[in-house]
């Protein structure tokens, strides 16, 4: 398309002037990647298959990315597709997923999902991404493995629980020191009072 | 997920063009991403709610597919009423379905007047084009908005319902922005039913994937 340029239309805008329907405010959408860093990406297809007909089907094109959320540092592949911006993957990456090769192809790989969150066709999934080459391939590979490691390594050693703990022991030595200071204050206190009567004395 | 929320603002869309241009196939690319080779003839017409998020909230194009071929057309009149924007498609491979776009122009006008309307020719991906752009002029006449696209290739596939949703909202700043990406589900699937997806993956794996040329 792009080398014929006498062959692809120029793209004109219509003069013409419709009175609108509706009445809407911008606003703000969040994605919910602010809380997130991401860690990989790389431009891909995505295809989920469909049992009924025993056929792949495309899901989209775009960047495959993971992505650490900033607190709990667990990691979920999400993809959008170019243009539109519509979530065509969405899922965590878990340690039940091999990344298995595609028959006679050195640059795809097929995996199941037990539950996408895609803004269509969610729920069990079997995938399959495409990339420019095997070696995105492998690279992809990688970081998808060890995002894999990252996020069972969570589950062994559950962060949550430690700093909870911590967190109690903090309020109970805080508490300690409290009840020392008010035996302090009411030392003082004492104290200043027999001054007092000292001086009236 | 793009679950449509009740204060979406929704607007009846109406797709016509005759049979074969790709109607059906360019809907079902924005539902699901795929492309579909096969041509099934549309019955009457299938009715797809497409969401879309953009700069002033999400939006709903409720496409109206209809039937292209006249044998499977039925009472078309019943499909425009309450129409509020249009998408007139034709082939930019086969001339015929060029000619034949004044005649959907002015059945959905009779029902619908003054809608936004956008002119799209379809397969630009296709090397041997029949309909050259300089014979494309019917859009001018009839103040429609002009695309060539590609259902295939997604060449300019998002921008018939930009530009129909910048019209019905009055904003030409309006744009397609990313949706939320919410916290994805955690499902624990017991032994068997793991052990069934393990199966269906190795018979996936076995099938290949549709080779084309990627834009990768």
């Amino acid at each position: 398309m792009s080398d014929n340029h006498e062959n692809v239309a120029v793209e004109e805008e219509a003069e013409v002037h419709f009175e609108p329907i509706v009445k809407l405010e911008a606003v703000q959408v969040k994605t919910h990647e602010e809380d997130e860093t991401p860690i990989f990406k790389m431009r891909a297809k995505l295809f989920r298959f469909v049992k009924e007909s025993n056929e792949w089907k495309e899901r989209g094109t775009g960047e495959a990315r993971l992505m650490q959320h900033k607190e709990t540092k667990k990691i979920r592949l999400l993809m959008r597709r170019d243009q539109t911006h519509k979530i065509c993957a969405n899922h965590y990456v878990t340690s039940d997923m091999t990344l298995t090769p595609n028959v006679g192809s050195d640059r795809s790989w097929v995996w199941n999902v037990t539950s996408d969150s895609s803004d269509d066709c969610a729920g069990a999934q079997t995938l399959a991404i495409r990339f420019a080459n095997s070696d995105n391939a492998a690279l992809f590979k990688e970081a998808f493995e060890s995002a894999q490691k990252n996020n069972a390594d969570l589950k062994v050693k559950p962060t949550e629980d430690k700093k909870e703990e911590k967190v109690v022991e903090e309020t109970k030595s805080e508490e300690k020191e409290e009840t020392k200071s008010e035996e302090k204050k009411e030392e003082t206190k004492a104290e200043e009072k027999e001054e007092k009567k000292e001086e009236s004395a | 997920m793009a679950e449509p929320t009740p204060a979406a603002p929704t607007f009846k869309l109406v797709l016509v063009g005759d049979g074969g241009t790709g109607k059906t196939t360019f809907v079902k690319r924005h539902l699901t991403g795929e492309f579909e080779k096969k041509y099934i003839a549309t019955l009457g017409v299938e009715v797809h709610p497409l969401a879309f998020t953009t700069n002033f909230g999400q939006i709903i194009f409720n496409t109206w597919d209809t039937a292209g071929q006249e044998k499977f057309g039925g009472l078309r009149d019943g499909y425009y009423i309450n129409g509020q924007c249009g998408i007139i498609m034709f082939d930019l491979t086969s001339r015929i379905t060029y000619k034949n776009v004044p005649n959907w122009h002015r059945d959905l006008v009779r029902v619908c007047e003054n809608i936004p309307i956008v002119l799209c020719g379809n397969k630009v991906d296709i090397k041997e084009r029949k309909v050259k752009p300089k014979a494309i002029d019917f859009h001018r006449k009839k103040s429609l908005q002009y695309y060539d696209i590609s259902a295939k290739s997604n060449y300019n596939f998002e921008k018939p319902f930009l530009w129909l949703a910048r019209k019905l909202a009055g904003h030409q700043d309006l744009e397609f922005v990313a949706s939320p990406a919410l916290a994805p589900a955690e499902v624990q699937v017991d032994v068997g039913l793991m052990a069934q997806y393990n199966e269906e993956l190795s018979s996936a794996a076995q099938m290949p994937l549709p080779e084309e040329d990627d834009d990768l």
